[in-house]
């Protein structure tokens, strides 16, 4: 060994490139152009071309060769600064490189890269539960205890990275089982009870000692909004009714409401409600077993939203309440963190209090709401009745136990042929194809064996549910297979892909029949799938994994500098916007490249505050037309501007790494390890622009970040929470100019934009495979590349429509043909 | 019976408690759970509602030369078993309301967008634990106490996990054994579960068969996932079926955490002795009133003395007692000897004593007031870590560390960056 390296070494150097007439244009232009910083001295962003072979034999030269193409195509390479080879020296080598690799491709199997078998992740889990027990998931989450789905790229349904652990099993037997008990008991249909609430309504020791005194706990106050930092009175729980409802049903509400002070006396500035909109009372559930019914909780979708007149009135509603969860109330626009405001008011507006003898929390507190006309909501009585259920047996016992169910759960009484039956049904549609006898017979000798151990027949019967829950069957998607043996699993492509959930039973016929690989058979499942609602679950996983936007809230904006984000719930009309854009763009086919640019939006009262424009005047997201186009595209919507940012500062780094990553499909290369790292100094005069120029001075550095940094300057003028600024805190004036790497430059964000939109295919390219990625579940490779070709050039021929792209991608060779047997 | 069983039962009996151990000998599973059990890690952390005086708790000098501080004069004896970290936080906010982020690193608020949800420090241990004892984890504390108390333990879910409220709770769930009725719903579960794992098993096979190697090689984790969970239904049967341990301490009576903080430490250092848990946590929250301690002004309000010094001799003279706890409950595991090996009990339990909150009387929860004892680790010094904003390490490499030690594979917790530069 030590006699061999250093002649191998020795070798590198001699002979770096080691030029011949039949190895084409390739190596001398790396050694001119390439190997000085890609070779044996440096590798710069970790690439070496002196050692490259000089044809493709294996998909990691593939890789190689494709990049190289990729660099000179997009004249990134070599750097502006360097000397530039000739026209005619490029295209000769762009030629041989652009058949070279189609030579690959046209010798090797057309399907592209391996698709692996892969499980559901969580959220196709809760899903597809949902659709196969016809479930409420409301408020039901059987996979809150799962361990976090492991991510690639953002993408979350990816099957190498989806591993499963003896833990995730554990899980997964506590789950069925909850499942199947939600979905079968009870057995028979419960009463229908009335609980009234008129007095006693103590509310949370903070503001208690108040209400004793001042009101007797005569009525429910609220004061603060849900997204308060330190609530008082922002979730008005029934202590009486802690312990909740007892079973999962429809709950009719009735409340007697009042909504006071909605014009009160004091400064705008800092009561900061609207005083020309209706106080709101929302209805959220509380599970007192996981924490103080007066503060948030994990689990706490809006059940309902009432409008309230200012005179007292009485108000109904239905809600679905799962068992356990007890009702709270919420003033959705009410005040924000009123602990601070009671001083506030009492100070203020001192004439119109007492004079305080104790001045602290507790008496200002006491006089602002004895004596002050805050904007609150006062529930006088509350009217609960239920369960309610539009038929019975209710849906999900219908789903286990077919037509039978009503006589079954009546009776108790069940044969051996009829669990069989039952078991036969339910597996088939749980497994997304029919379930084969031994399969059945499986689940039967757990059925046998709970039956030795005394539980009765349809006791047993739920057991083999159980059991069917946890199969391999049921946990991991039927891949497609190269011979077509398996008609269903395309059916289930599909429906992962738009649904995130189980086929439908229309979807698994057209399969069986062989109707659903016909093209016009298929692209009328995809627009009937696309016109559900379910597809809902498409828009938000694939925006997910392509813009991280699951990471929004994962580092939260600062509660001091960005209180509207917590009072106005900016995080949910962020990502309401997002979607309701990209939704938009499905429905109409419009061009993808409203993406990058765009003269419309959605945006709710919350929103339109955020961004400078006229509100709607209704509650919900309305389609606005952008005569300004500073919010056209994503990169002017708040969701992405504060995804890239980390709630404190903003970073023209990680937004343009973000770009180049998400929008472009070309991640710049990490940092090199000896780096470091770049100490944004917020308290000093110099401006982030200011560091990172002098970052820049360092020749290594420079290398990446003049690509990436001009990318983060255009969206400068936008804070951590996507907000429009002229300004730094410091008063620093923002300069969003920049020059790109090939010294095109732009001054505003505006002429930014026009840069990126000419930059459509690579655009194009980024978003179609990111797109096949989600539909497939596995990471693209090289080898994929030709398809993702053809499919970008079709969609420029039919004019880069949404909804094209995404029939394009289910045509395409790769949706439908799978793993090589090897 | 092996020596290293008999030295356990009698080690088990001088302790004042008689744990049977028959059926365990003879399973396969006895032999993993008592190979796994032959030098485990513990983790037991305490934390309080209003953190300590800081005039009174940080000593002046760093390194080993320190002179001890006021309030450290109660661990005098113990100066060499414990560590003392300055400026580690988890640059949280919010005064009283953030300060049940001490274990965890983030508000529970926040927690629903982490990776883990918020999981707590003592949680994530408990995790790893799983069934290898009766109990992953214990935490005693108290539901109440200035919005909401000390709130240490959180599961991933976002649950706050409900504290044991005393030394009555605790005894009658480490002695007393489960009712008929629940022990009877216990093993039906485990006896449905093995059922289902047998069947899918055979669909496990049968998918096999169709699928090429790659897919097949994935499938391999259903198979040793299988096999996994088989393992842990057949520790949860024993748990079943092995009773609690014996003791001749009778069932004691809660009389508030001042009088019961004694009874409480000793019952921990008993289960761990026992190994009835690895994971304990215990709050001194709202069932700590220091009227029991001769003292008429309540501790929230001592908390905001204002500087008066009259206030502040009665805080520390509260954070005193709590710290001659501590002392005391650190001579307690120094005179178990670990059994298997060289050490004492406190050489295999990490201790980790603290608040959420730095200094009460301005409603800051910076610079913790953290005492680490025990756990094997170089003790004796106070570390400094730097005080400047960008610069300062967040507490949760701490966390990083201890989980390293208690065997837990990973290098990520809450908001950490590492582990922790400087202990070992």
């Amino acid at each position: 060994m030590f006699a061999r390296l250093p002649l191998l070494l020795l070798l590198l150097f001699i002979t770096p490139v080691n030029v011949r007439a039949e190895d084409g244009p390739l190596p001398p232009f790396l050694k001119q152009h390439c190997v000085r910083c890609h070779g044996a001295a440096k590798q710069n962003a970790e690439r070496r071309f002196d050692v490259l072979p000089r044809t493709i034999d294996n998909s990691n030269v593939l890789a190689e060769f494709q990049d190289i193409l990729d660099q000179l195509n997009l004249g990134e390479m070599p750097p502006a600064d360097e000397k530039q080879p000739t026209d005619a020296e490029r295209q000769q080598v762009v030629q041989w490189l652009t058949s070279t690799i189609d030579d690959y491709h046209s010798s090797h199997r057309a399907t592209g890269g391996e698709s692996i078998l892969r499980r559901l992740n969580a959220r196709e889990y809760r899903n597809t539960i949902r659709d196969l027990l016809h479930l409420n998931t409301t408020m039901f989450d059987p996979t809150v205890a799962f361990p976090r789905d492991q991510t690639v790229e953002h993408l979350d349904n990816v099957g190498d990275t989806l591993v499963t652990s003896g833990y995730l099993l554990q899980q997964y037997l506590m789950a069925a089982e909850s499942v199947i008990d939600k979905a079968v008991f009870p057995l028979l249909q419960p009463e229908v009870k009335t609980w009234k609430f008129t007095s006693n309504f103590k509310q949370q020791p903070e503001i208690d000692q108040v209400h004793g005194k001042t009101n007797g706990f005569r009525h429910m106050t609220l004061y603060d909004v849900p997204g308060a930092d330190k609530p008082e009175g922002a979730y008005g729980p029934i202590h009486a009714f802690r312990e909740g409802v007892p079973f999962d049903g429809i709950y009719e509400i009735r409340i007697r409401a009042e909504a006071l002070n909605r014009n009160h006396p004091y400064s705008d500035a800092i009561v900061g409600t609207d005083k020309t909109e209706p106080l709101r009372l929302g209805i959220v559930p509380g599970d007192h077993t996981v924490g103080s019914l007066h503060l948030p909780q994990p689990m706490e979708p809006l059940l309902a939203e009432i409008e309230l007149a200012d005179k007292p009135a009485w108000y109904t509603v239905r809600v679905w309440l799962d068992a356990g969860y007890t009702p709270r109330f919420t003033f959705q626009n009410g005040l924000m963190d009123a602990r601070n405001l009671w001083k506030k008011i009492v100070q203020k507006y001192a004439d119109e209090f007492p004079e305080p003898k104790n001045p602290g929390i507790v008496e200002h507190r006491f006089n602002a709401i004895k004596y002050g006309k805050l904007p609150q909501i006062h529930l006088h009585e509350i009217e609960i009745t239920g369960p309610l259920y539009d038929s019975w047996p209710k849906p999900s016992q219908t789903a286990v136990l077919g037509d039978a169910a009503a006589t079954v759960l009546e009776s108790g009484e069940l044969t051996d042929a009829q669990m069989r039956a039952q078991l036969q049904v339910f597996a088939s549609r749980a497994y997304r194809r029919p379930a084969s006898l031994d399969e059945v017979d499986r689940i039967m000798q757990v059925v046998d064996s709970q039956r030795q151990s005394g539980r009765t027949p349809l006791e047993a019967l739920t057991d083999g549910f159980k059991a069917v829950l946890c199969s391999p069957a049921f946990l991991y998607l039927e891949e497609p297979t190269r011979d077509g043996t398996s008609a269903t699993a395309l059916a289930t492509r599909l429906s992962y892909f738009l649904w995130s959930s189980m086929p439908d039973e229309r979807l698994l016929e057209l399969a069986a029949n062989g109707w659903l690989s016909k093209p016009d058979v298929l692209d009328a499942e995809v627009r009937r799938m696309l016109a559900d609602e379910k597809s809902d679950a498409f828009i938000d996983g694939f925006l997910a994994s392509w813009l991280a936007l699951r990471d929004l809230g994962s580092m939260p904006p600062d509660r001091d500098q960005f209180s509207d984000y917590y009072r106005f719930d900016l995080k949910s009309a962020m990502l309401e916007e997002t979607r309701q854009f990209t939704r938009h763009l499905i429905d109409q086919n419009l061009s993808i490249s409203n993406f990058l640019d765009s003269d419309f939006t959605f945006v709710n009262k919350a929103l339109a505050r955020h961004y400078d424009l006229p509100a709607p005047a209704d509650i919900g997201f309305h389609k606005v037309a952008l005569t300004d186009r500073r919010r056209g595209g994503l990169l002017g919507q708040a969701s992405v501007l504060t995804v890239t940012a980390n709630g404190i500062d903003t970073s023209p780094v990680v937004r343009g790494v973000w770009l180049l990553d998400n929008v472009l499909g070309t991640p710049p290369s990490p940092p090199p390890p000896d780096v470091e790292p770049l100490d944004p100094d917020i308290r000093g005069a110099k401006t982030i622009r200011e560091q990172l120029a002098k970052h820049r001075t360092n020749a290594s550095c420079n290398d990446c970040h003049r690509k990436i940094d001009p990318m983060g300057f255009a969206l400068e003028n936008f804070d951590p929470i996507g907000q429009w600024r002229a300004t730094y805190r410091k008063k620093q004036p923002i300069d969003a100019s920049g020059e790109m790497p090939d010294g095109t430059t732009y001054n505003d964000m505006q002429s930014f934009r026009a840069i990126l939109v000419a930059q459509h295919e690579l655009f194009c390219r980024a978003l179609t495979s990111k797109l096949l990625a989600y539909a497939t579940g596995r990471q693209l490779e090289a080898i994929d590349r030709p398809h993702i070709d053809q499919i970008t050039d079709q969609l420029q021929e039919k004019g880069n429509g949404m909804a094209d792209l995404i029939r394009l991608v289910i045509h395409s060779p790769v949706f439908h043909e799978a793993p090589v047997p090897n | 019976m092996s020596i290293r069983s008999y030295q356990r039962r009698t080690f088990l009996k001088s302790a004042g408690v008689c744990l049977a151990l028959p059926v365990l000998e003879s399973s396969e599973a006895a032999r993993a759970a008592s190979a796994s059990r032959s030098v485990p890690q513990r983790l037991v952390c305490i934390g309080n509602e209003f953190g300590m005086y800081p005039d009174a708790f940080w000593p002046k000098a760093d390194g080993r030369d320190y002179e001890l501080s006021p309030l450290l004069k109660p661990l005098q004896e113990h100066r060499n078993d414990f560590t003392l970290f300055s400026h580690l936080d988890h640059g949280l906010k919010g005064g009283h309301f953030a300060i049940h982020g001490f274990l965890t690193g983030v508000k529970a608020a926040d927690a629903r967008n982490l990776p883990e949800g918020g999981i707590s420090l003592d949680q994530k241990a408990a995790e790893h634990v799983g069934a290898q004892t009766r109990f992953p984890s214990l935490a005693i504390g108290s539901d109440n106490g200035v919005h909401g108390g000390c709130q240490m333990s959180w599961t991933r879910t976002g649950t706050r996990v409900p504290p044991i409220p005393g030394p009555r709770e605790l005894f009658r769930q480490l002695f007393l054994e489960d009712g008929a009725e629940a022990r009877r719903s216990a093993t039906a579960r485990i006896q449905l579960q093995e059922s289902i794992l047998d069947a899918v098993l055979g669909d496990a096979n049968s998918l096999k068969r169709k699928l090429n190697k790659s897919d097949g090689q994935k499938l391999e984790e259903y198979f040793s996932s299988v096999r996994d969970v088989e393992r842990k239904l057949e520790l949860d049967r024993q748990w079943q079926q092995v009773p609690k341990p014996e003791t001749d301490l009778s069932e004691p009576v809660n009389q508030g955490l001042v009088k019961d903080m004694p009874a409480v430490y000793d019952l921990i250092a008993l289960a761990l002795q026992t190994d009835s848990t690895r994971v304990a946590t215990l709050e001194i929250g709202h069932s700590f009133a220091v009227q029991d301690l001769g003292i008429k002004k309540g501790y929230h309000s001592l908390s905001h003395h204002g500087k008066v010094q009259a206030n502040i001799d009665l805080l520390v003279q509260i954070e005193m007692y709590q710290l001659q706890q501590l002392a005391r409950f650190l001579d307690k595991l120094k005179s178990i000897r670990e059994p298997d090996s060289d050490g004492t009990l406190l050489d295999h339990t990490m201790v980790l004593h603290g608040s959420g909150m730095g200094n009460a009387n301005s409603h800051t929860n910076s610079d913790l007031p953290l005492i680490l004892a025990g756990g094997g680790f170089q003790h004796g010094e106070q570390k400094r870590y730097p005080a400047e904003g960008r610069s300062r390490v967040p507490l949760c490499n701490l966390f990083v560390s201890l989980l390293q030690r208690f065997g837990v594979e990973t290098d990520q917790f809450g908001t950490s960056t590492s582990t922790l530069t400087g202990l070992s």
